[in-house]
């Protein structure tokens, strides 16, 4: 795709969105039958699975902690899920996205409970369309509390960034292609706590400010969405 | 104060109560305000607050009926696969409640791979290690009978409330239940249709364990296929 001359029209963005809205967010609970805890994602195109096994029995044996489980988080794109074919196998940006997916979602969860086990997270993106680790860490959140993993809180998490010199929250890939900064924010939304915090770009400090105020308010209403889902799936159906 | 309905349901982080409640199980406390840490449905007893879960494995906790498999043998004992993130160990002695000889005795006419034991669980250590014993009237060597597995969080359910729902299945089908706490049950019963009507009875609750009058829908379950059926 070409650049555009300009992301920004008459104060509206190329997808016709407001600076400080997000996408169509959609996220269904329980979706995969042999996982002990799963969902689906859809955040504008991003379309991402998650599974959770677990508590389980840890292999390789000498990894096991004796009076904690552990957390393993591995994100992974699908070869499809881009443009040009993305070659399968771990590479240097996904083992980074699962290991700050990993550090994300620890801190909610009371692994304390289960020493010697590990919980096994998979993020699977089917279709990508920039913020893959948001939408990422917002199915896994929701699946490891669909399987039934003791948690504080749900994490949620959105991405702001600036193009054409404007604050806007939840980039598109042309947004995040052409804009100039990206900044991926993960928070525990209870407390307002950001787990998750990355940035590609520049801002001034006072852009900064801006842009976490922005990014809480986004993840505030992922956080409904995500609440959603997992009462959605225990919702008392009609009888036939 | 009291935020939410009886047996409502509940996601991680959602405020339940704040003020002076005991917090039990599927909750915890953050200064005086309780939140829950799981998806599923909230009991009130008095001062007690406690979320039961509606998914989640076994965790073994003492005293528990558990049905185990073998996986693997050693000198003195088995290790069996308890449908958890932890594994059970068998000791010879408690399995058979005596001394054994173990240079003159051969244990393996005891207990073989594969073999399913009912047990209960000792004694779990501060690591999760898990010793079994079978004292119980019902415990020892499985020999006959069905065995499925659910999801260990639905026992509940199908024990219902003083064992109402587990009293029903067993009248209406004529079978024996035993009901294990970590996901397996073992159902006995001579007529093989009223086992699978066991069997149907146990995934109907499994899948609708969220719901309530379940008791009163699965006997009308029951009866219907057993009038129609045969």
């Amino acid at each position: 795709m070409e650049k555009p001359e300009r992301l920004l029209v008459d104060g509206k963005r190329l997808d016709g969105r407001g600076m400080d809205e997000l996408r169509p967010v959609e996220i269904k609970a329980g979706v995969l039958e042999r996982a002990d805890g799963s969902a689906y994602i859809e955040m504008g195109n991003n379309k991402v699975f998650a599974a959770v096994y677990g508590p389980r029995e840890m292999h390789p044996r000498h990894d096991q902690q004796p009076d904690t489980a552990v957390l393993r988080c591995r994100y992974s794109m699908s070869p499809f899920s881009v443009d040009d074919r993305k070659r399968p196998g771990p590479d240097r940006r996904s083992t980074e996205i699962s290991k700050v997916t990993t550090d994300a979602l620890e801190p909610v969860l009371f692994l304390e409970l289960y020493p010697r086990s590990v919980v096994d997270v998979f993020i699977r993106v089917l279709q990508a369309d920039a913020g893959t680790r948001t939408a990422g860490i917002n199915a896994a959140s929701v699946a490891l509390a669909d399987a039934g993993i003791p948690m504080r809180d749900l994490v949620s998490s959105v991405a702001v960034g600036k193009v054409d010199d404007t604050l806007v929250l939840d980039l598109t890939k042309e947004e995040d292609q052409w804009g100039t900064t990206d900044l991926p924010v993960a928070m525990v939304t209870r407390k307002r706590a950001i787990t998750l915090l990355q940035m590609d770009g520049h801002f001034t400090k006072d852009e900064f400010m801006q842009a976490i105020d922005l990014a809480m308010k986004g993840c505030e209403k992922i956080y409904e969405v995500q609440r959603q889902a997992l009462k959605e799936k225990y919702a008392i159906k009609e009888e036939k | 104060m009291i935020h939410v309905e009886k047996r409502e349901l509940v996601v991680p982080g959602q405020l339940i109560a704040e003020g002076r409640y005991k917090y039990m199980e599927g909750t915890f406390r953050e200064e005086d305000k309780i939140y829950s840490a799981v998806v599923g449905l909230v009991g009130i007893k008095g001062e007690q607050i406690r979320v039961i879960p509606l998914q989640g494995r076994y965790i073994p906790h003492e005293g528990d009926l558990v049905i185990g498999v073998v996986i693997d043998t050693h000198h003195s004992g088995w290790i069996l696969d308890i449908n958890s993130p932890y594994s059970g160990n068998l000791f010879v002695s408690n399995l058979v409640h005596r001394k054994v000889d173990l240079n003159n005795e051969d244990i393996s006419k005891y207990l073989g791979l594969g073999d399913v034991v009912i047990a209960s669980v000792m004694e779990v250590s501060e690591h999760m290690k898990v010793l079994l014993e079978t004292d119980r009237q019902e415990g020892g060597v499985v020999e006959n009978g069905e065995l499925i597995e659910i999801s260990s969080a639905k026992i509940p359910r199908v024990l219902g409330r003083k064992g109402s729902m587990l009293r029903i299945i067993q009248a209406d089908t004529d079978c024996r239940l035993v009901v294990g706490e970590n996901g397996r049950i073992i159902i006995l019963g001579s007529n093989h249709h009223m086992v699978n009507l066991a069997v149907k009875a146990i995934l109907m609750i499994e899948r609708e364990a969220h719901t309530s009058g379940l008791t009163e829908r699965v006997h009308l379950m029951l009866e219907k296929e057993k009038t129609g059926g045969i």
